[in-house]
């Protein structure tokens, strides 16, 4: 491939890939040549280890990694799926058909370009950031103020984000590419403008960009792109008072992109590149406006599948087996049979299909037919019927790329005789002998597979009695039950390692377990609870709020709610609390830590369970380093500048590379500093034991690897805790797409990485419900599988539901709820699983008797984090659903009425375009 | 329809050979596949783990192959019976079974792996929980029933103390009772009280809302014994009797034991609460030494502290060899003792008439068991020194109510202590030992902790084979770590060399001559094999 792809000019970064483990699958079985076979697709341009996330180890349809578990239930689920295809087909000689994914990956080489110039009226300028690849990309941004001391991003002024933008936090902005109506050279082109004013004091325009797709970023050499638009940061001294109108230099772009042309890339040293970078700012001081480029590669996973069939030929007798796929190239099939389980290749005696040569005599190749309606290739393999199973790998003809079934061959059992399970087989072996098992189900539901085996211990030993050949098989039986108490013993272990670490798990407990688990997990409490934010943005600004939300605690315990969420306690730069100090000085703008002690115990003497806000992602220094940075802590916990993550250069941090996002505003923790991990979690045990706290709300979580924060829960033991991961949602044309499942699993990701020991807050709940509400598309509310599209959907138990908080709405309002559609979004939240969030400022509206009569229909009728739901309606301006078959709620407009069956719905509850039934 | 039937059995067969790939699992010669399910990220993770998975595979299959017929032979010599420990919040605070899938899984893996049966934790925390004599016991009848479902035998243990370690406290309403009435429970000398259980001081003081701990004790096994009634004697087949701290026959000595010291100190005397020192002063009166009467020992160490760091425990000229030591040593021992008296007679009068054994649990203390004075059973309530056994009596006093008794911390060797802690759990285990053998005792072995360390295995297995073994075994716990590839094996090996403590090679020639021998013999063997 072209030297672009090896030479990586862009950093490439994927954080998922950090967060999720990864397990390997290892053959032992000898596998025919060649050896790549038993490997991910592999190419000669992946020599890169970490480009491994991007290279296919199996399909992750709607998929939520991690643990092994769920990833297994998941697969069988998708086969039985694809097996289900075979009705549709009507052929009473059908033996097999399935549909496998293919999963690959090409690399697509693009280029991103950046360009300033002036706008028609000569007043404004114009920035455009653009890239010429697919994707859904996102312009993460800020900008760098002229007076600004430090290198933190600000947020720009409203009036320069485009349509579209999303804040995030305070810091930044994520603005989607659209696709542009030109193009570059035949590509299509995503883009986007933003317009700046020229009188405003902007110093810098700072990005990144973000491929929502595979969650990669792209930044320029580590670094952020940045667009100067003063020199103001250059010479500190001339600033301040004196703008010097627009003065434009392209400073490392324009640079770059030169570099980049002298050929390999990765030769060129940071040290020269700075050097270069000095140099132009001198030179092109005065330059007004530019255009560069940059080369960028992405790696592209692409899916395809592989469809196989098998018949029986009515005429010949044999095994016909029928393979199509819509893989766009020549297709080479890599194929053999077997006469076993042992899966031992083996070539069949001729004749072959057309365009067949036998390789190494181990294995024969065969040449796909094109489809005659052009997309795709064919094959059909006539086998005779003493094989079991037909055994191949694809390849594509011109590239080096195999594919496989998971790292796997792919395996098709072909024979019907063959094609039960091991314990059928046994079953049929002991009837041949002494005909008593016979009775015995012949299909075998995993449940009563115990049961079966259990009776055929009680079968073999009366067999052993009248039998005397049994040698054979009661070995055989004896490793069906030794098998089968492995099998046992490790499905008790993944359930009891944690409550419920995966959400596969969930779904099939919730089949079996009515009754919730009251087991209390710190993720859900008992499962009932209802979160109530005790505070606003505003909350700070009295500086008695302990005091004023003490005496609201006892209407807050008769309105139903059992947890509170506190405002962050500690000394902060901010008066909100977000901007850390020194964590042990719990006196804030809130009031004292007695006022605080005193606010706890009034809230435990009226059942409410208290949440401490603690923001673990950064922290504020009180003194600056030798070179003037703020990066040495002060108070209890003295830490230096090895507590602070190296990757950020604004702080000049000595800890290792930060494990997740950058919050751009305050040093960033280094979590995987032993000291640092051993002082958060006394300083966490001191807060549960000082404060008296039940649990966290953890702030901004997308700033470190989620196995700390197991870590930090393991050891404060909370009653639940909830994590704060919010990150924008997919857009395409400025429109947010139906499909937020990159959006909720990047959610499910971190609450994997934890274990399953803290919930998350919903985001992609509070999104789909923002563009349902806000543009009559109550369609939205069902995902594809008829389920709840939000992280509630996936994993019920673990989302905290919300629709406003203190960031959102209040009067920072970055992400407001459409307005006077509150009580919807409450009917759906208050109604559904997972576990609700109220906000403060909603309760003490004129929505508070709405909000406590939903609480107490909620309370009433036992819903809990894991309550089961039906979607009865998703239609345009109507959604409905019946939750546990006690309660049924709809929202929107439209009409719907539950349909009375085996019970009789009578309304409890109606409002502005809601309502709400209850069995009677 | 055919054809989907068809369809659906492909798509089982598909699963299990992804489990199986996953896993990377040796194939069986035969072609059989191992069906890992949904564990094969834990196993998959370590090679060493899954070899050594594998390797008791092998051997499992050879044991077990060759003569079903020879497995019934030590059991009815003598046969240890294995019990499982159920996970002591098996029934959740709220009473509803936790990890019920689990457990159930986990049930099925005992019973096919031919364990006798399981051990229940039955809280008084949880099943009296609101109010005095209201009962709910409907969370432990679902877990009864489902032991009983699957065929194992079960022992309950019925716990009259709180665990922080299962987060089960004692009942709401004893707690309120506590708050008025401090003395209900054991206290230092500094004040501090133990909360998990009350003090046996008050055992026939009427201070639980008019009615005497023991007559509620009393009234809840009567509860237990009629809610029950279907299951005693067949599926339970034995019943703990709660008799202190951890529902073990001792004084919480310990409490506060601080993790920070490596070596246990020698613990507190706990008797400083006010019934506690009601009765020392009454007993030094009766003795003629009214002074003694007013407190405890003056110079004893704290918790954390070694013996020597104080006068009282000193090897030479230690208070405890004074008059005043035996006067108090022995006041302090007769009171447990007198304790387990009643508790023990309460439960044989109660279930005296079922088949059910009768248990209680006395505790290892082997910290300092090599000093003279053996401090730390003394401040436990064993008045047990180099001069004197302190285990005769409690042995003695466990055979009038024809009682077992369960010596935990059978996986304890004297090599696995620390040097400088002068212990000795294997020595004193004899002691207790031979007490029993003298008194006619059984004795039921259990595991000290969560997690036998790789040696404790070893350790077990001596304890449970030749002349004295004990008569049943209690393996202490069912849970994550039980079941984890780390550990489960290691208990596999144990009950498989429990049932056949000679057989370690496998050799077909001997399973030829089974093939001889009569067809009565083996049939019968098999039916035992079945309720085994």
């Amino acid at each position: 491939m072209s030297s672009a792809v090896s030479t990586e000019p862009l950093l490439h970064r994927s954080f998922r890939e950090i967060s999720r483990p990864r397990f390997r699958s290892s053959t032992l079985r000898p596998s025919p040549p060649p050896a790549s076979l038993s490997c991910a697709p592999k190419s000669p341009s992946f020599r890169h280890a970490r480009r491994r996330c991007a290279s296919g180890s199996g399909p992750r349809r709607g998929g939520w990694g991690g643990s092994g578990g769920g990833a297994a239930l998941l697969r069988a689920r998708a086969s039985s799926s694809g097996a289900a295809v075979v009705e549709a087909l009507e052929s009473a000689d059908v033996l097999f058909q399935e549909a496998f994914p293919l999963q690959r990956t090409e690399t697509a080489e693009g280029k991103i370009f950046v360009r300033l110039d002036q706008g028609k009226d000569g007043q404004n300028w114009q920035l455009t950031v653009g890239c010429t690849l697919a994707g859904k990309w996102i312009l993460h941004w800020g900008i760098s103020h002229v007076d600004d001391v430090g290198s933190e991003w600000d947020q720009p002024p409203a009036e320069m984000r485009p349509p579209g933008s999303i804040p995030i936090k305070d810091y930044a902005i994520e603005t989607p590419l659209q696709k542009s109506s030109t193009s570059m050279d035949g590509d299509e082109v995503y883009e986007v403008n933003i317009s700046i004013k020229s009188n405003s004091n902007i110093a810098a325009i700072n990005f990144v960009l973000k491929d929502e797709e595979s969650g990669s970023w792209y930044q320029h050499r580590g670094r952020d792109f940045k667009v100067p638009l003063m020199d103001s940061l250059q010479d500190d001294s001339n600033i301040v008072g004196s703008k010097r109108g627009f003065d434009l230099w392209p400073g490392a772009l324009g640079q770059l992109s030169n570099i980049l042309l002298k050929g390999e890339a990765s030769d060129y040293k940071d040290k020269d590149a700075s050097t270069d970078l000095e140099a132009s700012k001198q030179e092109v001081r005065c330059l007004e406006g530019f255009y560069v480029e940059q080369p960028i590669v992405k790696v592209v996973s692409i899916r395809n599948s592989v469809n196989i069939s098998v018949k029986i030929c009515p005429k010949t007798a044999k095994t016909l087996v029928y393979l199509e796929t819509d893989l766009p190239r020549d297709v080479i099939v890599h194929w053999g049979v077997c006469r076993d389980d042992s899966k031992k290749w083996e070539i069949p005696a001729a004749p072959y299909p057309p365009e067949t040569e036998i390789f190494k005599n181990k294995a024969l190749r065969t040449l796909l037919q094109p489809k005659e309606q052009g997309n795709g290739f064919w094959g059909s393999f006539a086998l005779d019927e003493e094989f079991v199973g037909f055994l191949f790998v694809l390849k594509l003809k011109e590239e080096d790329v195999w594919l496989n079934c998971m790292g796997e061959d792919f395996y098709i059992p072909v024979s019907s005789t063959r094609s039960s399970s091991l314990l059928r087989q046994k079953e049929s072996d002991s009837t041949e002998t002494s005909g008593k098992t016979m009775e015995t189900n012949t299909e075998v539901s995993s449940t009563e597979y115990t049961d079966d085996i259990i009776n055929e211990i009680r079968n073999l030993v009366s067999d052993i009695s009248s039998e005397k050949s049994r040698k054979t098989k009661t070995k055989e039986a004896q490793e069906s039950i030794l098998q089968e108490i492995e099998k046992l013993a490790a499905e008790a272990y993944s359930i009891f390692r944690s409550s419920l670490p995966t959400f596969s798990a969930e779904a099939v407990l919730e089949q079996e377990v009515l009754e919730p688990s009251p087991y209390i997990c710190s993720a859900t409490g008992t499962g009932f609870e209802i979160l109530c934010q005790g505070f606003n943005w505003e909350s700070n600004k009295s500086g008695r709020w302990y005091k004023e939300l003490m005496e609201k605690a006892s209407q807050l315990a008769s309105l139903g709610f059992t947890v509170v969420w506190l405002p962050p306690p500690t000394d902060s730069v901010s008066p909100e609390g977000y901007m850390p100090r020194d964590l042990y000085n719990l006196n804030s703008r809130y009031g004292t830590i007695d006022e605080l002690k005193d606010l706890v115990k009034k809230f435990h003497e009226v059942n409410i369970r208290v949440l401490g806000d603690v923001v673990l992602n950064h922290r504020c220094a009180q003194y600056q380093n030798q070179n003037g940075i703020w990066n040495i802590f002060g108070g209890r916990l003295n830490w230096d500048d090895r507590a602070v993550v190296a990757d950020d250069p604004h702080f000049q941090g000595r800890g290792n590379k930060s494990s997740g996002d950058n919050f751009h505003a305050a040093p960033n923790i280094d979590h995987s500093q032993d000291f640092v991990r051993k002082d958060l979690k006394e300083w966490l045990h001191w807060l549960r034991r000082e404060i008296g706290y039940d649990g966290w709300r953890l702030d901004f979580v997308r700033g470190f690897w989620g196995g700390y924060v197991k870590d930090y829960l393991d050891a404060s033991e909370p009653y639940f805790a909830v994590g704060e991961y919010w990150d924008s949602l997919s857009y395409t044309y400025g429109e947010m797409d139906h499909n937020q499942d990159a959006h909720r699993q990047r959610i499910i990701d971190w609450i994997n990485a934890t274990n399953g020991t803290a919930g998350a807050f919903d985001v992609t709940t509070k999104g789909i419900l923002h563009a349902a509400l806000e543009r009559c598309e109550y369609w939205r509310l069902s995902d594809q599988k008829g389920k709840p599209p939000g992280v509630v959907g996936w994993w019920p138990s673990r989302a905290a539901t919300f629709i406003e908080n203190h960031d959102t709405g209040s009067t920072q309002g970055h992400w407001r709820f459409p307005s006077g559609k509150e009580m919807q979004g409450y009917a759906y939240i208050l109604t559904h699983p997972g576990t609700p969030a109220v906000f403060y400022d909603h309760i003490f509206s004129h929505y508070q008797s709405e909000i406590g009569s939903l609480i107490s229909i909620r309370n009433r009728n036992k819903i809990h984090c894991r309550s089961t739901i039906k979607i009865t309606k998703a239609e345009r301006d109507v959604y409905a659903a019946i939750i546990d078959d006690k309660v049924a709620m709809k929202i929107g407009p439209g009409y719907y009425e539950p349909q009375s069956g085996p019970q009789n719905w009578s309304p409890v509850l109606e409002g502005r375009d809601y309502k709400v039934w209850e069995t009677s | 329809m055919e054809v989907s039937v068809i369809g659906s059995s492909q798509a089982k067969i598909l699963k299990t050979d992804l489990a199986c790939r996953e896993l990377g699992l040796l194939s069986f010669k035969n072609g059989s596949r191992v069906s890992w399910g949904k564990s094969q990220i834990s196993f998959g993770r370590s090679c060493g783990l899954r070899n050594s998975g594998v390797r008791f595979t092998l051997k499992a299959v050879q044991t077990e192959a060759i003569r079903p017929q020879k497995i019934s032979r030590p059991q009815s010599q003598h046969g240890v019976r294995l019990y499982v420990g159920l996970p002591l919040d098996a029934v959740s605070y709220c009473n509803v079974v936790n990890h019920a899938k689990a457990i159930a899984a986990g049930l099925k893996a005992l019973k096919l792996l031919g364990v006798e049966g399981v051990e229940l934790p039955i809280w008084w925390g949880v099943v009296e929980k609101e109010a005095m004599g209201k009962y709910d016991w409907s969370g432990y009848l679902a877990l009864v029933e489902m032991v009983h479902k699957v065929g194992l035998k079960l022992h309950v243990s019925l716990c009259f103390h709180g665990s922080k370690h299962a987060k089960i406290p004692l009942p709401e309403w004893v707690i309120k009772i506590g708050k008025q009435n401090p003395s209900i429970f054991f206290t230092d000398h500094t004040g501090q009280q133990y909360k998990e259980c009350l003090s046996l001081a008050v055992d026939e003081v009427p201070v639980l809302e008019g009615k005497t701990p023991v007559e509620v004790y009393n009234d809840f096994c009567e509860s237990f014994k009629s809610s029950f009634s279907s299951f005693i004697g067949s599926t339970i087949d034995g019943i703990s009797m709660g008799l202190g701290p951890d529902g073990e026959l001792r004084y919480p000595s310990h409490q506060g034991l601080s993790r920070s010291s490596k070596v246990p100190g020698v613990g507190e005397f706990q008797c400083y609460d006010k019934s506690m020192l009601a009765l020392l002063k009454e007993h030094g009166e009766t003795t003629g030494n009214p002074l003694w009467g007013l407190g405890g020992p003056h110079d004893a160490p704290v918790y954390d502290a070694s013996p020597s760091s104080n006068s009282f425990f000193k090897d030479q000229g230690g208070s405890w060899e004074s008059p005043y030591g035996d006067f108090f040593l022995s006041w302090y021992s007769s009171l447990l003792v007198r304790h387990a008296d009643r508790l023990l007679s309460l439960a044989s009068s109660a279930f005296g008439n079922s088949e059910v054994a009768i248990c209680g649990k006395v505790p290892l203390v082997h910290q300092w068991y090599k000093t003279r004075s053996h401090p730390a059973e003394l401040t436990a309530g064993f008045y047990n020194t180099q001069n004197r056994d302190g285990y005769e009596v409690i042995a003695e006093m466990f055979a009038q109510h024809s009682c077992k008794m369960i010596l935990p911390g059978m996986d304890l060797s004297d090599e696995g202590q620390l040097q400088e802690g002068l212990s000795s759990p294997e020595q004193l285990l004899g002691q207790i030992w031979s007490a029993c053998k003298k008194h006619g005792v059984e004795v039921s072995g259990e595991n000290s902790s969560d997690a036998v360390a790789h040696g404790g295995f070893e350790q077990i297995r001596k304890h449970l084979s030749g002349e004295d073994a004990a008569h049943s075994f209690f393996y202490q716990r069912m849970g994550a770590y039980f079941f984890s590839p780390e550990h489960f094996p290691s208990f596999t090996q144990l009950v498989r060399n429990m049932k056949q403590p000679q057989m370690h090679t496998d050799d077909l020639l001997s399973e030829e001559e089974k093939a001889k021998e009569p067809v009565a013999a083996t049939s019968e063997s098999g039916i035992q094999m079945q309720t085994a």
